[in-house]
């Protein structure tokens, strides 16, 4: 015979054999609370951080912060930034480019270039023009409108000013096939100075940094860089950490 | 006599698409030169897209000389 299951009508010294059903409600609560206990556990696990265990780097992200934009003005510590004459040993601090306001002006004119070909329509002596041409014309066109915008992009993307932990490096590409690299040694800074003129450079906080070495080249010029005075810091910064002999 | 120098406004007119077409080639390969050079010095992010952007210029060019000779 099989046991009571009715738990309102066993007696008190019956056995129960079969299980409570589970009420859904209180199961989909019981739910909730397995989710809010595992959303808030007792040990909150902290981010894998990796130290950075160099104290120039770190001064440096002190005084700059970090990089937001891969196509920023100024890089700090990059990790994919590398160049031709790096050393094993050698760690990059600070990659600076031209301040992106002195990309305005070829942009501008790109994009006034790219809008020339509509205003043919209102020369009448170009209406003549055999089709054929035209086309040819319009092509022609547009890629001198490429041409010169790309070029006035690499001009401004490999024209950087570099400072590693051992020197400071000046890589310009004037025109289509000329390279100049000038560099002087963190022991060759004798003095650094900075000029913000104008008022565009003012209110965008740009300018230039001037640097009197001992080396070979007297000076080292960053054109146009973003916040010149920290740079200034950041220079001095390592001056006083390699005189204090920690690099 | 009118149509004659038409035919011949024409001929200049192609020869020096052709020849400037020819000359933008030239330039195009330059600047692939240029871009893989700077490249090779200064290693970055973007040098990859821009060196495509490069090859991509040629390729364009060589379709305009392409137009210019048969096209035009």
């Amino acid at each position: 015979m099989p046991r009571v299951s009715d738990v309102d009508t066993i007696a008190p010294d019956d056995q129960i054999t079969s299980t409570p059903t589970p009420n859904p409600v209180r199961k989909s609560i019981a739910l909730k609370k397995e989710k809010k206990v595992a959303k808030t556990p007792d040990v909150v696990p902290t981010l894998p951080v990796t130290p950075n265990t160099n104290p120039l780097v770190e001064s440096v992200y002190k005084i700059l912060g970090h990089t937001t934009h891969p196509l920023s003005s100024l890089l700090i510590h990059p990790h994919v930034f590398d160049f031709q004459e790096r050393d094993d040993d050698e760690v990059v601090l600070l990659v600076a480019r031209q301040h992106w306001f002195t990309n305005v002006r070829w942009v501008l004119i790109s994009l006034f270039m790219v809008f020339v070909p509509s205003l043919f329509r209102f020369v009448p002596t170009l209406l003549n023009i055999p089709a054929a041409y035209m086309f040819v014309g319009y092509l022609f066109w547009y890629l001198i409108t490429f041409a010169y915008a790309f070029e006035s992009f690499l001009s401004w993307y490999f024209n950087v000013y570099i400072i590693t932990s051992k020197r400071v490096i000046d890589i310009d590409f004037n025109n289509l096939l000329t390279k100049k690299y000038s560099e002087a040694t963190i022991d060759a800074i004798q003095d650094v100075t900075s000029a913000v003129i104008g008022a565009i450079p003012t209110v965008f906080n740009y300018g230039n940094v001037l640097i009197q070495t001992a080396a070979e080249v007297n000076e080292l010029e960053f054109g146009r860089v973003a916040n010149p005075e920290k740079i200034i810091k950041v220079l001095q910064e390592i001056r006083d950490q390699y005189k204090g002999g920690k690099i | 006599m009118f149509p004659q120098i038409n035919t011949y406004m024409l001929l200049v007119q192609k020869f020096s698409f052709v020849l400037g077409s020819i000359l933008y080639l030239l330039f195009a390969f330059i600047v692939v030169k240029q871009t893989t050079m700077m490249s090779k010095h200064v290693n970055d992010k973007f040098n990859t897209i821009l060196i495509t952007f490069a090859y991509l210029h040629v390729a364009f060019s060589i379709f305009l000389v392409f137009l210019t000779l048969v096209i035009l």
